[in-house]
């Protein structure tokens, strides 16, 4: 037992030895949807808007603004239809929560159906 | 003259519906037990026309018979033979004729195979299904007619989307509609089952190898569905979550629910109800699906038939089906008292279902959501891969956990006495993990988790299959469907994680070097086909540390019915790896714009979806070979 949690605690430590401090433009380019396609993401699309975009988030890293400000700066620019993964707020606290809450709901039921039975 | 026989019979389909409605209804109650012989008949009849039609229809796409709306619209003469057949269900007409054909063999395939079971339960099923059959009969002669007649004939066809030009693709559908539309005979059987009061193991018994022949189907349409998109996408993913690949998952949720369920309801006889809405839910989930994706609702990269008044109607049909199942359930439904032990395999199945039920409403609220913010707050959003691996991956950690556990638990009762061997294949997954950090790299932390658990759950089933040889008390198919899921969960997890991807430019003649990798652009050639142009160019890769040399020819092809330009990908497909790359011109430059990758794995993630469905059609053969 112990040994797992060497070997856990040692892979962790590795983790975090990669860890990049950077923006990853990469991962930022797939996050963001190509508004005059159908369907693409930035990273896929070589089309004039998806060009312009990536100049605009390299220029920004290279700025020094973390992925959270780009996002920021991009939904502010082009609503929020631009990027894949919306943010948390008040419209989409339904899409973000409910399906925590079903689950546990879920949980809750199958405990409480496990729980009828009488210990025999 | 194809469409007026085209017409002719899809319009003696439907009123032979009718009398097969009518006839189950005055056999309903005639007091005798047996079912009558013109049903079977009528049955026959039915499935024969409707195949008719559908051959009439293929044959006016192989003879390019213009006076066929549908056929103009997706068709040219100068299609290879091939795709003029695929285009038959390549286009929203013809599809849904391939819906009613399974429709109507599923129909009469229950009626004969079923033969064991009461009158009144086969009886309704029939009935149900074949107002299903006649809702879409009038959907497609009304609405969606692929006989229509055009006048005057035009000469030549619009031709078909050249991305659907494809082998993967041409299967594609047929594969996925079996598992789709093959959902609608255990609808029918849970109304009928509902309306009949005939539950329990039997009707179980009666809609088993139903769920797994739609399950493995949909399984492998699925997969077609993504290896095509793998190619022919040029993005080097397999799955974008997109709206319209969500719509093939979702009822795939609902299947795997199901059959689950379905093994505690034949075994103890419980969840009668649960099934019954599982049943009536993956069937509406089909038809949900074919609504988003034919209304052209949703913003999607597979968005090639939309029209809304085709979405009206599906809604409308939907409506009635859920109002109707809702109505007939709550007539019915009566509370159970089950007794369950937390430590049996009844837990398990519920805790499956929990888990496909999250995954299911976490896909359906992310694909249907951006309709409701626009309608509502007039705000358009986008929901992506980032939502779905946020929300989904974590809880599939847990859930491969529960998945090594859960099938060697005893029915009823058990205790949990082999703590101490899970704890050792724990250790066992968490070396292996550390030795793929170790000697190639290491990932997040999260990535960390998928590939112990999926690892955890590969020597577990691996355990089993040992234990299981020894005692020769088989179930195999369990296992091979569990083990390709481990190692599916496995192989996409190492894959996400070792690809490697470069983005650049470059103009005619030049080379490119990043990491250890030399690309260069060689040469370039225009070539003709028979249906396209293409632009090919030549690309020489090395990589001196690795030994590598290949070369890879994308292209650029230039489509002419409709005029369209595709980037095909080159792919080298290998053991190990692949390596993919397109190329795409850069208006006004000479440069073109290079992707290359190099795409661990992906053969393997193929071969494990292949064979989580193997183990669904080795149950269907077991389950044959337990009756006779």
């Amino acid at each position: 037992m112990r040994i797992i949690i060497v070997i856990f605690y040692f892979f962790l430590y590795l983790n975090n030895l990669n860890a990049t401090p950077m923006a990853d433009q990469e991962i930022i380019f797939k996050n963001l949807r190509c508004l005059v396609c159908q369907g693409q993401s930035v990273a896929d699309s070589n089309s004039d808007f998806a060009q312009t975009i990536k100049l605009v988030v390299r220029d920004q890293i290279k700025e020094g603004k973390t992925e959270k400000e780009i996002y920021k700066f991009l939904i502010e620019k082009y609503g929020e239809w631009i990027v894949y993964k919306p943010p948390l707020n008040k419209s989409n606290s339904v899409l973000w929560l409910f399906p925590y809450l079903i689950f546990i709901i879920g949980g809750i039921m199958i405990f409480l159906l496990l729980k009828k039975r009488p210990n025999r | 003259m194809l469409s007026n026989l085209g017409n002719l019979i899809l319009f003696i389909s439907a009123f032979i519906s009718l009398s097969i409605i009518y006839i189950s209804f005055v056999n309903l109650n005639d007091g005798k037990t047996v079912l009558r012989k013109k049903i079977y008949q009528l049955c026959l009849f039915q499935s024969t026309l409707i195949i008719l039609s559908f051959f009439v229809l293929v044959s006016a796409f192989i003879t390019s018979d213009f006076s066929l709306m549908t056929v103009y619209q997706n068709s040219h003469t100068l299609k290879p033979l091939l795709y003029k057949i695929s285009g038959t269900w390549g286009n929203h007409e013809g599809s849904l004729l391939l819906w009613l054909i399974i429709l109507t063999i599923f129909s009469f395939l229950f009626l004969v195979y079923n033969k064991d079971h009461p009158k009144n339960y086969r009886l309704y099923t029939l009935i149900t299904q074949n107002f299903l059959i006649i809702g879409f009969l009038f959907f497609l002669i009304f609405n969606s007619n692929p006989f229509s007649f055009l006048s005057p004939i035009p000469k030549e066809g619009l031709g078909l989307n050249p991305i659907l030009q494809d082998p993967a693709l041409a299967i594609h559908p047929p594969l996925l509609y079996v598992g789709f539309v093959g959902s609608s005979i255990y609808f029918s059987a849970a109304i009928s089952s509902m309306l009949s009061n005939y539950s329990g193991k039997p009707f179980a018994l009666s809609i088993k190898n139903w769920v797994l022949i739609s399950w493995s189907f949909q399984t492998i349409g699925i997969l077609a569905g993504s290896i095509w998109a793998y190619y022919e996408l040029g993005w080097g993913g397999f799955w974008f979550w997109d709206p319209v690949e969500n719509a093939s998952l979702l009822p795939w949720f609902a299947m795997t629910a199901l059959f689950h369920s379905l093994i505690a309801l034949e075994k103890r006889n419980l969840f009668y109800f649960w099934v019954i809405i599982l049943c009536i839910i993956t069937f509406i989930l089909s038809v949900t699906g074919t609504f988003l994706v034919r209304s052209g609702i949703l913003n999607s990269v597979h968005t090639f038939a939309n029209d809304p008044s085709r979405g009206l109607y599906i809604l409308l049909f939907l409506c009635f089906l859920i109002f109707t199942s809702i109505f007939i359930l709550f007539k019915k439904f009566q509370t159970n008292n089950y007794k369950i032990n937390s430590n049996s395999k009844e837990t398990f199945v519920l805790i499956n279902n929990w888990f496909m039920i999250f995954y299911l409403v976490t896909v359906l609220l992310g694909t249907i959501y951006p309709i409701f913010t626009e309608v509502l707050t007039s705000q358009k959003i986008s929901v992506g891969p980032p939502f779905y691996n946020t929300v989904i991956i974590p809880l599939v950690v847990l859930f491969l956990i529960f998945m090594s556990i859960g099938p060697n638990v005893k029915w009823i009762r058990d205790n949990f006495k082999n703590l101490n061997l899970l704890l050792k294949i724990l250790a066992a997954s968490l070396i292996i993990n550390f030795l793929i950090i170790y000697f190639f790299k290491s990932y997040s932390l999260l990535s960390n988790f998928i590939i112990i658990s999926s690892i955890f759950l590969i020597i577990s089933t691996f355990l089993d299959l040992y234990k299981y040889s020894k005692k020769k008390l088989f179930n195999l198919s369990r296992l091979v469907s569990h083990l390709a899921f481990g190692f599916m969960i496995l192989f996409i997890g190492l894959n996400y994680n070792f690809s490697f991807e470069k983005d650049f430019n470059l103009k005619l003649g030049d080379k490119k070097k990043f990491a250890d990798y030399t690309i260069e652009f060689e040469n370039i050639n225009l070539e003709e086909f028979k249906n396209y142009k293409s632009v090919v160019g030549k690309f020489n890769i090395k990589n001196y540390s690795k030994n590598l040399n290949l070369v890879l020819s994308p292209e650029i092809r230039i489509y002419e019915n409709p005029s369209t330009l595709t980037y095909e990908a080159s792919i080298r497909s290998g053991l190990l790896k692949d390596y993919y790359i397109t190329m795409s011109n850069i208006d006004r430059s000479e440069f073109y714009n290079i992707k290359f990758q190099k795409k661990p794995f992906m053969m393997w993630i193929w071969i494990s979806v292949i064979f989580v469905s193997i183990g669904g059609f080795m149950r269907i053969f077991r389950n044959e070979k337990k009756i006779n």
